[in-house]
C-alpha cells in the first residue's frame, strides 16, 4: 500500500519536473528572449533598455545556469517577474488566485452534484419519457458552449431584467450565474460516463441475484450500481480539471472576473512569458495533483486496483 | 445524431428568445427619463460615475500609457505641462502657464503655474518639472525604464528663477512641444519617480497633481478614484476650471464585447469604450449615446508596407493594390457612421492634413493595368505570378481594434478581384511577435500616436511601420524633425504625406482613428485629440 502511494507521489513529481523542462526549453525555442518580445510590442525599445532589463531579470545569463536557477527559484515558490505588471509571478498569481479556486471548486461541486441527480432520475424514474429526457441531457449540455450561455444569461439577467450586474459585486446571482455556467458545461462528461458504468453494471449477472433476492431498484442503485460506476466517474472528473480551466478562462471574460484565466489571456496577449511560464507550471502542478488525489482515493473504493498493480488500475479506471 | 439535432433546435430557440428581447428593449424604452436634472443644460455635481475599459491594465508607469486602456485613464490622474486643444488646434497652457522657444528650437522655457500640488501635498514646481522632463528624456535606470520615444531629443534640463524650467535639446525637434500634451508625459511627484519598477507600475503608489486621485483598487476587477476638492488647475481651455463635478471614478473592465451596448444601455456604466459598429444603433435606439472620439493624435488605421519579400519592390505593384481598396465599401460594411474614410495618412483634423482621396479613390482597372505593367501576369487559379512566385501577400495586426480583422477580410476579397492574395493574420497577436519587426511581412495594420508629425512614427529612429523602407524618404522625416518654424514643418508634414501616399505608397490609409464609446442616456462627457475621456468634465443628469 504505502508502496504503492510512494511510487504515485515520485512519478507526479518527475512529471512536474518535465513540465517544467518542457516549458523552459519552448521558451528557448522562441525566435527571441522573453524582455525582447515583450519591449516590442510597445514600440521598438531601445537596445540599451533591453540589454539592462534582460541583465535585470537574468537572462542574459548562461542557458544551464537560468535552467537551474528558475528550477531553484520554484522550489522556494519564486517564479520569477511578471514584465507586464514588474511584480513577481507568484505575488499576480495570488492576486487572483483565490477567486478562480472559489469559482472552479464551486462549479466542481456543482457539477458531481448536478451529474448525480441526472443519472439518479434517468435510472430510476418509472416514467420511460423522463428517463429519455435525462439521458439526453448531458449531450445537450456538452453541445452548449459556455460562452454562449454566460452571454445568453447575462443578456437576459443582467441587460433585459436588470436583477444582476454585469461585474463581480459579490451579490448571490454574480456568484451564483458564473458557476452555474461553468457546472453545466463540466458536469455533462461526469453525467456521460456515470451514465454509460451504471448501465454497464446493470447487466451484470450479480444485479440480477439482487433483484431475485427482492431488493429494490433503489437499493440496488445507491448501494451497489453507484458504489461500482464511481471510479470511472471519478477517473472522469480528474480530467476535466483541463476543461475546468479552459471553461474558467471564457467564464472569466463574460463576467468580467478576475482570476487565473483572464490572467493566462492578458499574459498572452501581452506577451509576458515569464507569467505565461508560471501559470503553465501552476497548471501543471494542479493537474498532477488533482490526479494523483484520485489515484490515492481509487484504492478505497476499489481494493483490487493495489493487488493488480498500478498498470492494470489505469486500464479499470478507464 | 439525434441528439446533436436536439441541441441544436434548443439553442437555436433559445438564441432567437435572446435577440428577440434585444429587439424588444430598443424600441420599448421609455424616454421620458431624460435628463430631468439637466433642464436648463448646465452640468450637475455629485455621483460615481463608471467607466469600462476593454482589459485590465497591470502596468501603470505613466511612459507606458501610450496604450489606451491606459492613457484613458491616466488622462484625469496626472496632467501635463501643455493641453492640445481639438477645437482649435492648438497647444494652450495647462501647468505651465507660459512656454517659449528659442528661434532654432532648441531651447524651450516653462513657466510653472504657481500654487499647484500633487496629491501628497508636496509642490507640483520648477523641481519637479525637472525630475519629470529627466526621467522622459533619460530614462530612470535603475528603474529599468526606458526614455519615452517622444522626447529623443532630449539632452538637458535646468530650474532657472523660482518658476521656470529651460529645457535644452540635442536637436531642433519641431514635435517636441506637441509630446508635452501628451498622457506619456504626465507629471508624477518626484517620490513617484525614485519607486522601482514595480512601484511605478503600481496605480496606488503613482502620485499626481490631476482632478482625480487614488482611492482604492481590486486586482483586475476595478480601480476607485475620488475626486480632487482642492484641483483649480484645469487646461486653460478647459469650461471647468475647478474639481471634477462627479466625486468618484470607478473603472472596470468589459473583455466581452457583446456586452458593452446592454451596459451602457441599462446604466450598468456610465461610458464603455469599444462598441462595435453593429451595437451603436442598438445603443441609440434605447436611447443612449455614441461619442465617437477622434483620434487627431494618431495616424490614420493603415496597412503599413514592408518591402523586404520583393513582391511589393516595384511601386506599380503598390499602387495597384492602393487603388485596389474599395474604402467606401469597407466603411459601408464593416464601418458605421461613426468612422470617417480616411484621405491621408493623417486625421483629417490634423494640423499639414493634405487631402488625398483622389489618389485613393477605388479603381479596380488601373490596379489591373499597373500589375500587368510590372509584369504579374494572372495565372490558372486567378491568382498573378511572376518568374514562378504568387502575388501573396500577408498583413498582421494586434487585436486591439475591434473592425480592423473584419475590414482586412473585405479587403482580401477586393484584392483577389485584382489576382492578388491576401493571407490575413489581423488580430494574431502571436503571429505579431515576429511580423512587427519582419521586414517579408508584407503588411502591418495599425495606427500610431503621432503627436502632429508623421516623422517620429515613421522616421527611421523609431519606425515599426516601414522598418526603414526609403533613404530618401527617411532624410525628409529628419527635416520635417528639425524644421524651426511652424510654416515650414506644416510643409514638410505634407510632403511626408504625398510621399507615403502616392509616390513611395508605403502607407495604405483605410480610416480616421476614431475610438468609439457608448454612453448611458445621463451621461455627458468630452474627449481629448487622444481620444481619452475627460472625466474632469464629465457629468451625471441624475444627481
Amino acid at each position: 500500500m504505502s508502496g504503492f502511494i510512494l511510487r504515485r507521489i515520485a512519478q507526479s513529481i518527475l512529471v512536474i519536473w518535465l513540465a517544467y523542462t518542457a516549458v523552459f526549453l519552448a521558451v528557448q525555442a522562441l525566435p527571441n528572449d522573453p524582455v525582447t518580445i515583450f519591449l516590442s510590442t510597445d514600440a521598438s525599445a531601445d537596445p540599451a533598455t533591453i540589454a539592462q532589463m534582460k541583465a535585470h531579470y537574468g537572462y542574459d545569463r548562461p542557458l544551464l545556469e537560468q535552467y537551474f536557477s528558475q528550477l531553484g527559484g520554484l522550489l522556494t515558490g519564486n517564479f520569477g517577474y511578471s514584465l507586464s505588471s514588474g511584480t513577481p509571478v507568484a505575488e499576480r498569481i495570488a492576486e487572483v488566485a483565490g477567486s478562480t479556486l472559489w469559482l472552479a471548486s464551486s462549479a466542481f461541486v456543482f457539477a458531481v452534484v448536478l451529474a448525480l441527480v441526472i443519472v439518479t432520475v434517468g435510472t430510476l424514474s418509472k416514467s420511460e419519457w423522463i428517463k429519455k429526457v435525462f439521458l439526453n441531457l448531458p449531450p445537450l449540455m456538452v453541445a452548449i458552449p459556455v460562452f454562449w450561455l454566460g452571454l445568453v444569461l447575462l443578456q437576459i439577467l443582467a441587460v433585459q431584467l436588470d436583477v444582476m450586474s454585469l461585474f463581480p459585486d459579490g451579490s448571490f446571482l454574480s456568484l451564483a450565474v458564473p458557476i452555474f455556467v461553468l457546472a453545466v458545461h463540466l458536469s455533462a462528461p461526469i453525467a456521460q460516463v456515470l451514465f454509460k458504468s451504471v448501465q454497464s453494471i446493470q447487466q451484470q449477472p450479480f444485479v440480477d441475484v439482487l433483484r431475485a433476492k427482492g431488493a429494490s431498484e433503489s437499493w440496488i442503485y445507491f448501494r451497489h450500481l453507484l458504489k461500482n460506476a464511481a471510479p470511472s466517474a471519478l477517473s472522469i472528473a480528474a480530467i476535466t480539471i483541463g476543461t475546468l480551466l479552459a471553461g474558467s478562462v471564457i467564464t472569466e471574460t463574460v463576467f468580467a472576473r478576475a482570476g487565473l484565466g483572464q490572467l493566462i489571456l492578458n499574459a498572452v496577449t501581452v506577451q509576458d512569458i515569464p507569467l505565461v511560464q508560471g501559470l503553465v507550471i501552476l497548471m501543471a502542478v494542479a493537474f498532477t495533483g488533482v490526479n494523483l488525489l484520485v489515484d490515492l482515493i481509487h484504492p478505497k473504493l476499489d481494493p483490487r486496483i493495489v493487488t493488480a498493480g498500478s498498470q492494470s488500475a489505469r486500464a479499470l479506471a478507464a | 445524431m439525434r441528439f446533436k439535432t436536439l441541441a441544436f433546435k434548443t439553442s437555436a430557440t433559445i438564441a432567437v428568445l435572446g435577440l428577440s428581447l434585444t429587439a424588444c428593449s430598443s424600441s420599448g424604452s421609455p424616454s421620458s427619463a431624460t435628463n430631468r436634472a439637466s433642464e436648463d443644460g448646465s452640468p450637475v455635481s455629485g455621483g460615481t460615475f463608471t467607466y469600462a475599459e476593454v482589459t485590465p491594465i497591470n502596468n501603470w508607469q505613466t511612459q507606458a500609457a501610450r496604450f489606451y486602456e491606459k492613457a484613458n485613464v491616466l488622462n484625469s490622474v496626472l496632467d501635463r505641462l501643455t493641453y492640445y486643444d481639438p477645437e482649435t488646434g492648438e497647444i494652450v497652457g495647462w501647468i505651465a502657464s507660459k512656454f517659449e522657444s528659442n528661434k532654432a528650437k532648441t531651447e524651450y522655457t516653462f513657466t510653472i503655474r504657481d500654487g499647484v500640488t500633487f496629491s501628497n501635498g508636496t509642490a507640483l514646481d520648477a523641481a519637479a518639472v525637472k525630475a519629470n522632463f529627466d526621467a522622459l528624456g533619460l530614462g530612470i535606470e535603475s528603474a529599468q525604464i526606458q526614455p519615452n520615444v517622444d522626447f529623443s531629443a532630449y539632452k538637458s534640463s535646468e530650474v532657472v528663477g523660482e518658476n521656470q524650467v529651460r529645457v535644452t535639446l540635442k536637436r531642433p525637434d519641431a514635435n517636441f512641444l506637441r509630446a508635452t500634451t501628451s498622457v506619456t508625459a504626465g507629471l508624477v511627484a518626484p517620490e513617484t519617480l525614485k519607486l522601482d519598477n514595480a512601484g511605478q507600475s503600481s496605480i496606488s503608489k503613482i502620485v499626481g497633481s490631476g482632478p482625480f486621485v487614488f482611492k482604492s483598487e481590486k486586482a483586475d476587477e476595478e480601480v476607485v478614484f475620488s475626486k480632487r476638492a482642492d484641483y483649480k488647475w484645469a487646461p486653460e481651455t478647459a469650461e471647468n476650471q475647478g474639481a471634477a463635478y462627479i466625486d468618484e471614478l470607478v473603472i472596470k473592465y468589459l473583455p466581452e464585447v457583446a456586452h458593452r451596448a446592454g451596459a451602457a444601455q441599462s446604466g450598468q456604466v456610465d461610458l464603455v469604450r469599444g462598441l462595435q459598429p453593429v451595437d451603436e444603433q442598438t445603443l441609440t435606439a434605447g436611447g443612449g449615446t455614441v461619442y465617437p472620439a477622434s483620434g487627431i493624435d494618431l495616424t490614420a488605421n493603415m496597412a503599413a508596407v514592408r518591402i523586404g519579400s520583393g513582391k511589393l519592390a516595384d511601386v506599380k505593384v503598390r499602387q495597384a493594390l492602393q487603388v485596389g481598396i474599395d474604402r467606401q465599401a469597407i466603411k459601408d460594411t464593416v464601418l458605421s457612421d461613426s468612422y470617417e474614410i480616411a484621405a491621408s495618412v493623417v486625421n483629417h483634423k490634423a494640423p499639414g492634413f493634405v487631402d488625398l482621396s483622389a489618389e485613393l479613390a477605388y479603381d479596380p482597372e488601373k490596379s489591373k493595368k499597373l500589375l500587368d505593367e510590372a509584369g504579374w501576369k494572372v495565372g490558372a487559379d486567378g491568382i498573378r505570378e511572376k518568374d514562378g512566385k504568387d502575388l501573396e501577400v500577408t498583413v498582421s495586426s494586434s487585436n486591439n481594434s475591434v473592425v480592423i480583422k473584419p475590414a482586412f477580410e473585405l479587403i482580401e476579397q477586393q484584392w483577389r478581384a485584382i489576382g492578388v492574395k491576401l493571407v490575413n493574420r489581423a488580430g494574431d497577436n502571436t503571429f505579431l511577435t515576429n511580423a512587427l519587426v519582419d521586414p517579408k511581412i508584407e503588411f502591418f495594420g495599425t495606427r500610431q500616436f503621432a503627436y502632429g508629425g508623421v516623422g517620429p512614427v515613421f522616421g527611421p529612429a523609431t519606425n515599426t511601420q516601414t522598418l526603414n523602407a526609403d533613404e530618401a524618404l527617411n532624410a525628409l522625416f529628419l527635416k520635417e524633425q528639425a524644421a524651426t518654424t511652424e510654416a515650414e514643418h506644416l510643409k514638410l508634414v505634407g510632403d511626408e504625406q504625398r510621399a507615403l501616399v502616392t509616390e513611395k505608397v508605403l502607407s495604405l490609409p483605410l480610416w480616421d482613428e476614431v475610438q468609439v464609446y457608448g454612453a448611458n442616456e445621463n451621461a455627458h462627457i468630452e474627449f481629448t485629440s487622444g481620444t481619452a475621456p475627460i472625466f474632469q468634465g464629465a457629468w451625471k443628469s441624475e444627481g
